[in-house]
């Protein structure tokens, strides 16, 4: 069952659209992604659903009522801001309290549950402190404890990482999965970040230039990209995305030379000769070919640049005059160097196909 | 982080700590002179050259309350209760209510702009930027028309009009500085607006609040001309008292006027000293970078 409805959002600001018809639905108890650039529209969704921001269009129904319109309070909502917007005048307990008070429960029972959730979040040492004595991570989760105290039923969280650094983000997104996992609540997570949303989501929307691009589980985003935009988007380092020419037939004129029996090669059936198209391959999908082994896609490539990452090794490639990327295991890495050639084999059966004039798959 | 502002100050070294101190000194010679002269007695405050070391008297106190024309006989009120109670009266009221209505309105233009906001905060800035001499016949004559002159309620009611427009300007600034993810954070957690204001809004600007305060009490305490032209006798401040002292017919009494000039000195310290922790704060408001 849909906990959360949005319908054909549309908003601009003057004369900037930030939403043009933005639609999902997410699941009740769903930890829902919504992955997009900047300025995609992420914050102005979230802000929507909220309550917060006044659509020129569309509906937004929750736990089965249209909530366009209603006002902001009641709406049994809790947002974790980008910035975390605590009260800087309130100590780091009376911003816990504050959403209980607003609810006029009684002291001991305000007391009871700001223990708990202080507890929770290893906040106890802090409550007594304002939020600018306290450091980034402990801001970060007495927000988070303020969105939680109330036992909302939704939670809304605007990139609630970014501030923090490597290693805080690391653990916080553990927490957050954890959380959503013991609390039982839906979230809508909205992240730039790639690697929080198929870390984390159950499902992402793929948002751009106000619009939904496509909504998936993070496999079948990754496995199937919808476009281009979406393929590059999504697993790092980035897909490689290489020109080529339909050739009749299904079959397909790249700098690796003619391919058919692809993924995709029904689908360009219907293709004339001529088309510029995009072969789309990741960076995991290539691995270095066994001497005497056959593979249907195989290419002599020779090492360019190196690029260490601990416990993988990103490898650019040129063959010819098209360059891509190679992901290798550290392990694997060592017995390479720069300027060494040698045969490499795609994995044909993940290669992807876009159109290069609309970006769109073609599958 | 947004509101972080831990920094470290750094002392400043003997040779700079001196030089401030002299400077400090030059500026402030003028109020310590004053000092000590409402500390002498009529004989040390004629003396050529200045004494600087005197036996100390509160005759000159004394008599800025009550005077004895002729000697052996009882003592007359001098009225000069009446006038700082009237100074504290009316500055504290108009400054109040100026802060009251004004805040409201700077919270109202902050954030419920109006079609062409800027413009009526251009026209409010233009009611201050006029030199008040200009319009003083006009005024004079309206209060005098309206029974106003003369009255608490008219000199009040002046005073709060004159404090209203940089009251809204600077109120309205220290509003615009705030993050307005803030107060969508209260909304969400169930304040309606107008606790969103009181519980929110305001105490993120409590030191605006006392840096306009004090703006507003200083300039009101020392106003003159409006006072001189619109108070009576019953509602006269002290600068206008003062300066009448001035024009006695027994020449200027310095070490009286001295001693008035002290006790008039004593309210704005205390305002300063009290208010003066969300004062810097206050000042310091926009130049901070959050
Ligand atoms: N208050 C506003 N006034 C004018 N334009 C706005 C406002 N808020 C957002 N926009 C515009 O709407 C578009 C979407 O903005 P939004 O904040 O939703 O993006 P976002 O996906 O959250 O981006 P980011 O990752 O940078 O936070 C942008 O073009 C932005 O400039
Ligand atoms: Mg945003």
């Amino acid at each position: 069952m849909s906990a959360l409805i949005l319908q054909d959002l549309v908003k601009s600001y003057g004369s900037v659209p930030a939403l043009n018809g933005v639609s999902f639905e997410v699941g009740q108890g769903e930890f829902f992604c919504l992955l997009g650039p900047s300025a995609a529209g992420k914050t102005t969704t979230l802000r929507a659903v909220a309550g917060l921001e006044k659509l020129d269009s569309g509906t937004i129904t929750f736990a089965g009522r249209d909530q366009t319109g209603l006002p902001v309070q009641g709406r049994d909502i809790a947002m974790i801001f980008q910035s975390f917007a605590l009260y800087p005048h309130m100590s780091a307990y009376d911003n816990l309290a504050y959403p209980l008070r607003e609810q006029k429960l009684p002291r001991a029972q305000i007391r009871q549950r700001v223990g708990e959730i202080a507890e929770m979040l290893r906040l106890s040492h802090v409550l007594a402190r304002k939020p600018d004595t306290l450091s980034g991570g402990e801001q970060q989760r007495v927000a988070i404890g303020r969105a939680l105290i109330r036992r909302p039923r939704l939670l809304l969280l605007d990139e609630p990482l970014t501030n923090l650094d490597a290693k805080l983000r690391h653990e916080t997104r553990a927490e957050f999965k954890r959380l959503h996992r013991e609390l039982d609540m839906t979230l809508l997570y909205a992240t730039p970040d790639q690697l929080e949303a198929l870390t984390m989501g159950n499902r992402i929307a793929v948002l751009r230039a106000g619009k939904v691009v496509q909504v998936g589980t993070p496999d079948e985003l990754y496995d199937g990209p919808v476009d281009r935009f979406v393929g590059a988007l999504i697993g790092a380092p980035a897909m490689n995305l290489v020109t080529a020419t339909s050739a009749g037939a299904g079959a397909l004129e790249t700098g690796f030379g003619r391919l058919d029996n692809g993924p995709w090669s029904q689908a360009l059936g219907g293709f004339g000769r001529g088309e510029s198209l995009l072969l789309g391959f990741r960076p995991h999908d290539i691995s270095p070919l066994e001497p005497g082994a056959a593979a249907p896609l195989t290419v002599q490539a020779k090492i360019h640049l190196t690029e260490p990452l601990g416990d993988i090794t990103v490898l650019d490639l040129r063959a010819g005059d098209t360059t891509f990327k190679m992901v290798l295991p550290e392990e694997k890495a060592v017995a390479y160097a720069v300027g060494d050639e040698f045969d490499v084999s795609i994995a044909l059966e993940r290669t992807h196909l876009f159109a290069a004039a609309t970006g769109t798959a073609i599958r | 982080m947004a509101w972080r502002k831990r920094r470290e100050i750094g002392k400043a070294g003997w040779g700079w700590t001196g030089f401030a101190g002299i400077i400090s000194f030059i500026y402030f010679f003028p109020v310590l002179w004053i000092i000590l002269t409402a500390f002498k007695s009529n004989a040390d405050v004629l003396s050529v050259p200045p004494k600087f070391l005197f036996t100390p008297t509160l005759e000159n106190f004394v008599s800025v309350f009550r005077r004895s024309y002729i000697p052996g006989q009882a003592a007359v009120d001098t009225g000069f209760d009446l006038f700082f109670f009237n100074s504290i009266y009316i500055a504290g009221t108009s400054v109040a209510l100026a802060l009251v209505i004004g805040t409201l309105a700077a919270y109202g233009f902050s954030r419920y702009p109006l079609r062409g906001n800027d413009t009526y905060m251009f026209i409010i800035l233009t009611t201050r930027m006029l030199p008040p001499i200009i319009v003083i016949i006009p005024i004079f004559l309206m209060f005098r028309l309206a029974g106003l002159s003369g009255t608490y309620t008219g000199i009040i009611a002046l005073y709060t009009a004159f404090n209203l427009p940089f009251t809204i300007w600077m109120m309205k600034s220290f509003f615009d500085e705030l993050a307005p993810d803030i107060e969508d954070a209260g909304r969400l957690d169930g304040s309606s607006e107008r606790r969103v204001f009181f519980k929110i809004c305001l105490p993120q600007v409590r030191a605006g609040l006392a840096a306009t305060a004090v703006f507003g009490l200083i300039l009101t305490w020392n106003e003159f001309l409006f006072a001189l032209l619109l108070t009576g006798i019953d509602t006269r401040t002290i600068p206008v008292a003062m300066a009448q002292t001035i024009g006695g017919d027994i020449g200027v009494r310095w070490g009286l006027l001295a001693a008035i000039e002290t006790l008039f000195l004593i309210p704005v310290i205390v305002v300063v000293f009290a208010l003066q922790k969300h004062l810097l704060r206050g000042v310091t408001f926009g130049t901070i970078k959050r």
